[in-house]
């Protein structure tokens, strides 16, 4: 595993982790409203990680099989982000979401449905967020669900070779009182890391001012 | 928070026992900073100030530089719309103190999602902030990772060390089957024992073979805990610590192997200990056969020196009419007599008594005399080749002892070919360059080499050969000290030895003898006919054996000296008058009283030019230094005959006055 070739210092970690969580907040805004109930988002910390790194350490936190909502990104910068929860959670998050009055086959049956809208309100206004204040614009794809295991969500087999690098951000998500372990990840490859280190750079720049 | 229903000094009353400094309201609509007096203290803003609306960038003013950048960073995002700010950071106090402090606040919305307001308080840290860094340095310093673990739970909480320890990702929780799958023994006991393993466990004590998870390196980890049983419902929670034992966990292995393997080196340590003194006695009671031999051999040549010495003299006085049988018994007694005197020779050399006299011999000679003597030595499945050059150097060593060595040699070889082989004994010269492969001082030799075709040793065994009591054979059948002679011998000689050998290769022993550069002087030494004396030559025989000294006195007399006599030391020395002139004097070396050296000094004393003339059936240290006999020293070893007592007695006589020692 070789290092990541560029990496984020503290400050831009920090400044990316607070961009993220203005996106969350106003997820959670929104599913609150979706919903009805109670709703808290927050990002505590993130990692910048090689693929094949990040695959290693959800299958390290993670020992059920994972689903996720994926989101490809287009613009000042690419890639494709991922909200990962455990399978186990993903049935919480649907029953914590439809508030608790479905049988189990309702939730099953409306799993998917309900994830794929949970995940488009969170990746949306991360990336929108994120967006909007780096003042750049971004294009995202419709989401899609998918199940699998680390290896296979971030696309590491024998034959990567240049590996991306993976933004690996932690949710505390609690619906309804109920907490659910959530993952946001976002692949991108090493010129897009590059832009969006220099925007995080103004950023902070115009944040932070003259005394530093 | 600020407008809630509590009064302000109730407020602060209750956020003082929460341990809060001081709350915020930050107004972002109309940017500016409402604090409470605790707030206010702690920041160091004293009056005139309002304390209701101050500029926002007070808000920083007291953070730590370190800090500042980092709280920006925060509240940009959350006057953007971030909703939960919980941040550490540091705030310098007035008095210039650093105080650690948690900031958890909140961002409130308008009805259009609008941030509008964000308030929050500060609660003083520090304390805590201490213990984790006291927790976080014993972790990182002693190694040591912690966990704890609640009954019912999928996950532990861990620390960075624990995930270090166990080369997993840092993170604070994790799943517990994560951890347990380091272990080695996948069905073995668990690192983290979950509750449906049943109950808690009786100990955390315990120690794991890990895979760690980074790298593959296996390593062993120690547990160690405690079990904190909560309220009566039976719940609890395991609390712990790891740390690598590996390095241990070896050294212990390794001394549970000296322990185990304790019995056998004992019992090796003493069968070594039992050869040895099974050696030890074996050489004592070489010695003390040797000391019996070497007693009864003196005794024998006294007695032997009386039985020549009157044959010899019988077998002269016969003339033309006796009968021819008397002249064959005397001739029959003489042959026995010489063959028991042979006999005690071997039995001297046997016991060490015998001396060096080192001669200038031609090796080649020496081997061509020794091949009877080596054919019947060795069997006859074996094939011996004696080769010398013609031209070989002369080379000064003890002719009998060199002999003693070389037949030494051919019997070590004749045993490491009990199935047969060749034996090849060779002499030849070598000139040695600065450089030899045997380290021999650069020189000219005479080197006679010693081959056989046996089994070979192991360079162990070459390394020990010359130890004394060193033996591969049986004991009994070897003294172990026939080697060690052997190198004394080469040593003594101011030559070398050395031995190529190699197990299934046979061996090679090389002897390097230092080249004479005078000539030979063995043809000098069988001179038949004997040398007569003159009767102003005056001989002084002293013995304290009458027969002996009777023997001696007739041949000294015979021979043409003048003779006088005297039975011991001080008798002698009483001749030393000025009466008569002695010209020689013939001692016994070991005598009762006074031994025949200290007659010689004590007579020298009187009459330094004396020559002085040794006889004995075995020689000790007095006239002897090394096992050699001192230089100018003379020695006659008995039982001697006519022809040799009257050739000494020239050879000593005439010898220049420059040879003699004062």
């Amino acid at each position: 595993m070789t290092a990541p070739s560029i990496s984020l210092d503290e400050l831009e970690r920090d400044a990316l982790t607070e961009i993220v969580n203005i996106g969350v907040s106003r997820a959670a805004s929104n599913l609150r409203k979706m919903i009805g109930g109670e709703v808290l988002l927050s990002v505590p910390s993130i990692d910048v990680v090689s693929q094949r790194r990040a695959a290693r350490l959800i299958s390290e936190r993670e020992v059920s099989e994972l689903i996720a909502v994926r989101q490809d990104f287009e613009g000042a910068f690419s890639g494709r982000a991922l909200l990962i929860f455990p399978e186990t959670n993903s049935l919480e998050l649907v029953r914590a979401v439809t508030g608790g009055e479905l049988s189990v086959q309702e939730v099953l049956e409306m799993e998917v449905e309900a994830l794929a809208e949970t995940g488009n309100v969170i990746l949306n206004s991360c990336l929108a967020t994120m967006a909007n204040m780096l003042k750049r614009s971004l294009n995202m794809t419709v989401p899609e669900v998918l199940r699998g295991t680390g290896n296979s969500l971030f696309e590491v087999d024998e034959t990567t070779s240049s590996e991306g690098l993976v933004l690996f951000l932690y949710i505390d998500f609690a619906v309804r009182k109920h907490d659910i372990r959530g993952y946001i990840a976002m692949i991108m490859d090493l010129p897009s890391l590059a832009t969006l280190k220099d925007l995080l750079d103004e950023f902070i720049a115009r944040v932070v001012g003259e005394d530093g | 928070m600020a407008e809630s229903s509590y009064g302000g000094d109730q407020l602060r009353a209750i956020l003082a026992a929460a341990g809060a400094s001081g709350t915020w309201d930050w107004d972002i609509e109309a940017d500016r900073l409402a604090v409470d007096q605790h707030f206010a203290e702690l920041y160091g803003l004293t009056e005139p100030l309002n304390l209701a609306a101050l500029p926002t960038a007070t808000f920083f003013k007291a953070i730590h530089p370190d800090d500042r950048a980092r709280m920006r960073i925060a509240v940009a995002g959350m006057v953007a719309g971030a909703e939960q700010f919980s941040k550490e950071f540091r705030v310098v106090t007035a008095n210039g103190v650093n105080l650690w402090v948690h900031g958890r606040g909140q961002t409130h919305f308008d009805e259009s999602d609008k941030p509008v307001r964000f308030t929050g308080l500060l609660v003083d840290v520090t304390a805590r902030k201490r213990t984790e860094e006291r927790l976080r340095v014993a972790q990182s310093a002693g190694g040591i990772g912690t966990f704890e673990y609640s009954d019912g739970f999928a996950t532990a909480t861990v620390s960075h060390e624990f995930c270090r320890l166990l080369g997993l990702y840092p993170a604070s929780i994790l799943p517990v089957p994560t951890i347990n799958s380091v272990l080695k023994m996948k069905d073995g006991p668990c690192l983290i024992p979950e509750s449906h393993h049943g109950g808690p466990p009786e100990s955390l004590d315990g120690t794991f073979c890990i895979v760690r998870s980074e790298d593959g390196a296996e390593r062993w980890i120690a547990r160690r805990g405690e079990i904190v049983h909560e309220g009566p419902d039976g719940g609890y929670r395991l609390i712990g610590v790891i740390y690598d034992v590996t390095e241990s966990k070896a050294q212990e292995s390794e001394l549970r192997e000296l322990n185990d393997t304790l019995e056998a080196r004992v019992e090796n340590a003493i069968s070594e200990r039992s050869q040895v003194e099974e050696a030890l006695r074996q050489a004592q009671k070489m010695e003390a056969v040797g000391n019996l031999t070497g007693g009864i051999a003196h005794d024998f040549n006294n007695l032997l020196t009386i039985i020549l010495g009157n044959v010899d003299t019988a077998i002269r006085r016969l003339d033309g009419d006796t009968d021819p049988r008397v002249k064959r018994a005397l001739d029959n007694a003489q042959k026995g007599a010489e063959r028991a005197a042979s006999l005690t020779q071997r039995l001297l050399a046997f016991s060490r008594r015998q001396p060096l006299t080192p001669k200038s011999i031609d090796a080649g000679r020496l081997l061509a005399g020794m091949s009877d003597l080596l054919t019947r030595s060795i069997t006859e499945s074996i094939a011996i080749q004696v080769t010398a050059s013609d031209d070989l150097w002369v080379v000064e060593a003890d002719p009998h002892q060199l002999e003693n060595v070389i037949l030494n040699l051919a019997v070590n070889a004749r045993d490491a070919m009990q199935d047969g082989g060749a034996l090849t004994i060779d002499a030849r010269n070598v000139t040695v360059g600065p450089t030899h492969e045997h380290e021999v001082p650069a020189g000219s030799y005479v080197a006679v080499t010693v081959r056989d075709t046996g089994i070979g040793m192991s360079a162990t065994t070459v390394a020990q050969v010359f130890d004394p009591f060193f033996t591969t054979k049986e004991v009994g059948k070897g003294t172990g000290l026939g080697l060690s002679m052997v190198y004394g011998f080469v040593k003594q000689s101011g030559g070398y030895i050395y031995i190529d050998s190699a197990p299934g290769f046979g061996t090679i022993v090389t002897l390097y003898l230092p080249r004479q550069f005078v000539a030979s002087d063995e043809d000098a030494e069988d001179i038949p006919a004997a040398e007569r004396g003159k009767p102003t030559e005056t001989i002084l025989v002293v013995e304290d054996d009458e027969d002996v000294r009777a023997y001696t006195v007739g041949i000294v007399r015979e021979l043409g000296y003048r003779v006088i006599e005297a039975h011991d030391g001080a008798s002698a020395l009483k001749l030393f008058n000025g009466d008569q002139a002695i010209s020689l004097l013939l001692t016994d070396v070991v005598m009762p009283r006074m031994s025949g050296s200290e007659l010689a000094e004590a007579a020298r004393r009187r009459q330094p030019e004396l020559r002085v003339l040794y006889t004995s059936g075995y020689t000790r240290d007095a006239i002897m230094r090394d096992g050699k006999l001192e230089t100018g020293v003379d020695l006659l070893s008995k039982p001697f005959t006519y022809t040799t007592l009257a050739n000494k007695l020239r050879d000593v006589l005439d010898r220049s006055e420059s040879n003699i020692v004062a």
